[in-house]
């Protein structure tokens, strides 16, 4: 590959050690730290997602008492978008192979890269310490108000819940201005515009989003800081739906935060893994930007039963529904991705195909429940959490995994085990299905969602026992997942390009040297990688 | 996967067009599965080192799933229209400001009197952790069920006296917010039968007990209905049960809150755990209030009136339901 010299910073000459790790401003240090602060957790949040899961296996259980039971569906919920999901795609994934697909040295920012972390991880720390002591939140993960407010949550535990949310929202903040500032001003010379790899692609998207976003829930989180304590009035009783409108107009792009990255990977995976470059690539792009623009222009969609006027309910159902256009504009280029390819069914393949399997079901559920009549009846059930279950674990759970799957042996240098990856697959995905499925019909049946108890004899108890029996199938499956990490210790090595990868991040030894390009790359098409392996192809 | 059976006219809008779209996703959930199956078994790698055909797009094709789709779902968007304008012209999804206004509103409070003639009007209070309905008159004041004449047309005043809550009755149409500060209104005309929901915005710990019931009655029992109560109303409670008492305790929000082992009574929320209640000295632990019935009765009806700024909410206890609840309590040693 054509290349040219610059000579290595000297930053380069890394410490090692603890000190390595917590003096960092290496963007790949600084994505594992996220990645491994995101997994836990994930762990974490999973737990009490179990406990959840146990409580209502069947009706009339004691085994949660109902404030408990409160307060672990509130830290599920907040841990798994805000201290695993979010950080695990844009901070994680993001920092670690945003700048080797662009061929560049690191971040923009690097210092600010690492502040990014270290206030996302205080922020999480905080409420995981706060839970773990006893002051929790009971308020739910969308806090409305006046629940929220001091009258009716008058626990430290609600204050502290804010004050963490804040600071990972800072961190996402900063994060989103390095990633664009990084793509526009050191990308590799030759990659001009269409030939950015998909992946930054999402990146560049979520990072624009996070950027409008983020800002908007922390002034509103600031604002009720400042009712519970400083005797303002942002959101009194009759101002309550000001608090949705402003927790929605984050909450409802947040979505996207979390899926684009995801799509992103799969965007990468299924073509190495079909050997074929991605179908109607530049459609795909397109697409992306065009979710993330109409991605603000629906968050009403939430509140059609909280009293709106219904010509704005029609627009933001409009606005909804559109976007099933560019999404499914997205699948079908994936599947064509696939068409006449040659699939090779290896786990990062396997889970990125999960993926596209059951994020079109939660794409079609979405579609379905923003009719507006359909919401006033599917409203707040557990129809939603099925919904939201199947683009956020079909969805981005299953993507994270193939991402993990593909680029591991990448950050680590070693394979994983091919059999347990796949026993993994199969196990999440039955599971996945297991307990999230019968949710669907629990929903219609009537049963609405955080209840931390039901009585007998209105035909729930059948869902909610498969549910409960699929939840610790999928916890079963990532045990199998965590031996798989373990056993890499003494897995064979990856060398350079065990996939045949096409983008950068596959020319340079795994794992990458800490200046991650000896010589900056000269870009000459979107796969570089791929057309170096053809050079090498002997005529 | 189906909605429950409708009972209204409103719902039976919501179900139909629930079903057209459902099966209208089955399709596109087939076709998508279909294909994604079909591609993994089909094109399977069979050599180490076949390279396809490198295909990097096609306008047609790209076309044909952008545009199809966008007509499905203009047509869809459509229906839903439909739909909702059809629930307007019945003045159940009448204009907004009609639907949800501040209380004190006169001009949407007149809109909503003109929107639909109704036979009967009842007020409903949501508030932690019980519906309250108060029927013509301000006599008669239900919280376990809300006994309605059968085929009349009704409509439900509703307002919260604290948090969000929401009276979610799948099988009788449309649900909305009921908002402190605010009305907000329901119109239904069912059938004889009893229907069951619940709370549906999470209101805090004993927002799971928050159900709500309908009854609807033949007119000529329900007459009868309302004058038992009427004259209930007016006349002395019977003295206290214990085993309502207790039933009582075990159905309601008291539950959410309180311990009493051996129970379903799992709460942690009171400070004190009520196994052996009658034997304490005080209640609440406040100076001066001896445990004994005639306090007991006035805690329950009012706690905050004895303990400003007690966790224990007034629940809005029948009389009667005091009682037996007194009778139950001092049994507790
Ligand atoms: C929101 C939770 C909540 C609910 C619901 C609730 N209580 Fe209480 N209750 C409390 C709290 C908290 C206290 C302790 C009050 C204090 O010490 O300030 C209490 C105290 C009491 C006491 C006095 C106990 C003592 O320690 O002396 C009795 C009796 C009682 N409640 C009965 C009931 C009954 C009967 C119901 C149901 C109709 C009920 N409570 C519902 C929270 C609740
Ligand atoms: C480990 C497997 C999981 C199980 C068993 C599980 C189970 C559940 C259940 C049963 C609820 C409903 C609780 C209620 O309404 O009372 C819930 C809520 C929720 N879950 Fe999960 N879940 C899992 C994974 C995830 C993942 C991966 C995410 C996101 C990435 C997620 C995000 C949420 C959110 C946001 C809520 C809403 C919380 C609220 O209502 O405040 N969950 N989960
Ligand atoms: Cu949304
Ligand atoms: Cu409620």
């Amino acid at each position: 590959m054509a290349s040219i010299s610059i000579p290595v910073p000297w930053r380069a000459r890394a410490k090692s050690g603890l000190l390595g790790w917590l003096a960092t401003v290496d963007h790949k240090k600084i994505g594992l730290m996220y990645m491994v602060m995101a997994f836990s957790f994930f762990i974490g949040s999973g737990i009490l997602g179990l406990l959840i899961r146990v409580q209502l296996a069947a009706p009339n259980q004691t085994f949660l008492d109902p404030q408990t039971y409160n307060q672990v569906f509130t830290m599920h919920g907040t841990g798994m978008i805000f201290l695993f999901t979010i950080p695990m795609v844009v901070g994680g994934f993001g920092n670690y192979f945003l700048p080797l697909m662009i061929g560049a040295r690191d971040v923009a920012f690097p210092r600010l890269n690492a502040f990014s972390f270290w206030i996302t991880l205080g922020g999480g720390l905080v409420m995981a310490m706060a839970f773990v002591l006893g002051a929790r939140s009971d308020a739910s993960w969308i806090a409305y108000v006046p629940y929220s407010n001091k009258q009716y949550s008058p626990t430290l535990g609600m204050d502290i819940w804010l004050i963490g949310l804040i600071l990972t929202g800072v961190g996402s903040t900063l994060g989103a201005v390095n990633f664009l500032v990084t793509v526009y001003t050191m990308r590799a010379p030759g990659m001009t515009t269409w030939r950015i790899p998909m992946f930054v692609w999402a990146m560049v998207t979520t990072a624009a989003m996070v950027l409008l976003a983020t800002p908007v829930l922390t002034a509103a989180l600031l604002m009720l800081v400042a009712d519970r304590n400083f005797s303002t009035q942002f959101f009194t009783a009759n101002n309550a739906r000001l608090w949705q409108h402003m927790f929605w107009f984050y909450s409802h792009p947040a979505v996207y935060i979390m899926i684009l990255p995801v799509m992103g990977i799969v965007s990468e995976i299924l073509p190495v893994f079909s050997r074929k470059p991605l179908f109607g690539a530049k459609a795909v792009v397109i697409s992306t930007i065009l979710i993330g623009i109409l991605g603000f222009t629906t968050w009403v969609h939430h509140m059609f039963v909280s009293g709106v006027d219904p010509v704005i309910e029609r627009f933001f159902m409009f606005t909804t529904m559109v976007i099933a256009v560019p999404t499914g504009v997205k699948v079908f280029n994936w599947l064509a991705t696939m068409w006449g390819g040659s699939i090779d069914l290896k786990t990062p393949m396997l889970m990125a195909i999960g993926f596209l399997a059951m994020f079109v079901i939660g794409g079609l559920s979405g579609v379905i429940q923003a009719l507006v009549p359909v919401n006033q009846y599917v409203h707040n059930s557990y129809w939603v959490v099925a919904h939201f279950h199947y683009v956020l674990f079909g969805g981005a759970v299953f993507g994270i995994f193939a991402g993990l799957y593909y680029w591991v042996p990448k950050m680590l240098g070693r394979m994983f085990d091919e059999r347990l990856g796949k026993l993994h697959f199969v196990l999440m995905f039955i599971g996945f299905n297991l307990t999230f499925f019968p949710m669907h019909i629990l929903g219609l049946m009537g049963m609405p969602r955080r209840i931390a108890t039901y009585m007998a004899g209105r035909g729930w108890e059948t869902g909610n026992l498969i549910a409960t029996i699929g939840a610790f199938i999928i916890a079963l499956s990532l045990l199998v997942f965590f031996v798989n990490v373990i056993k890499l210790r003494h897995a064979p090595k990856a060398g350079n390009d065990p996939w045949e990868g096409n983008t950068l991040e596959w020319t340079i030894p795994s794992p990458p040297p800490e200046y991650n390009f000896r010589h900056i790359p000269v870009v000459e098409s979107d796969r570089p990688a791929y057309d170096e392996r053809m050079r090498a192809l002997p005529h | 996967m189906s909605m429950l059976p409708p009972v209204t006219e409103d719902a039976r809008l919501i179900k139909a067009l629930y079903d057209l779209v459902f099966w209208l996703a089955v399709g596109v959930f087939v076709l998508v599965e279909g294909l994604l199956i079909y591609s993994v078994i089909r094109f399977r790698r069979r050599r180490a080192d076949e390279l396809p055909l490198q295909v990097h797009g096609n306008r047609t094709l790209e076309l044909i799933w952008t545009i199809v789709p966008s007509v499905l779902i203009a047509i869809v968007f459509g229906l839903a229209v439909d739909t909702m304008t059809r629930m307007t012209a019945r003045g159940t999804l009448a204009n907004p400001v009609a639907h949800v206004h501040a209380i004190g509103d006169q001009q949407a409070r007149r809109r909503v009197e003109a929107a639909q003639p109704v036979d009967m009007v009842i007020e409903v209070i949501g508030r932690q952790w019980v519906w309250q309905y108060r029927y013509p008159g301000g006599d008669v004041i239900t919280t376990e069920e809300l006994v309605v004449p059968a085929n009349k047309n009704i409509r439900l005043d509703m307002t919260a006296a604290d948090v969000i809550h929401a009276w979610w009755m799948p099988q009788l149409g449309p649900m909305i917010y009921v908002n402190p500060g605010e009305m907000s209104y329901v119109w239904f005309n069912v059938p004889p039968g009893e229907y069951v929901g619940q709370c549906n915005v999470y209101c805090g710990v004993a927002h799971a007990n928050m159900i709500a019931r309908v009854r609807a009655l033949p007119q000529a029992e329900f007459d009868e209905w309302f004058a038992q109560q009427s004259a209930a109303a007016s006349v002395a409670v019977e003295p206290g049960d214990p085993e309502r008492g207790r039933n009582y305790f075990m159905n309601s929000a008291c539950v959410a809150c309180h311990y009493i082992e051996g129970t379903k009574a799992q709460g942690k929320v009171a400070p004190r755990d009520l196994t052996r209640f009658a034997t304490y000295p005080t209640i609440a632990q406040v100076d001066g209030l001896e445990n004994n019935a005639e306090n007991l009765r006035r805690w329950l009806k009012d706690p905050q009136s004895l303990k400003p700024g007690t966790a224990m909410p007034n629940l809005n206890l029948k009389a009667q339901d005091v009682e037996d609840l007194v009778a139950y309590l001092l049994t507790l040693r």
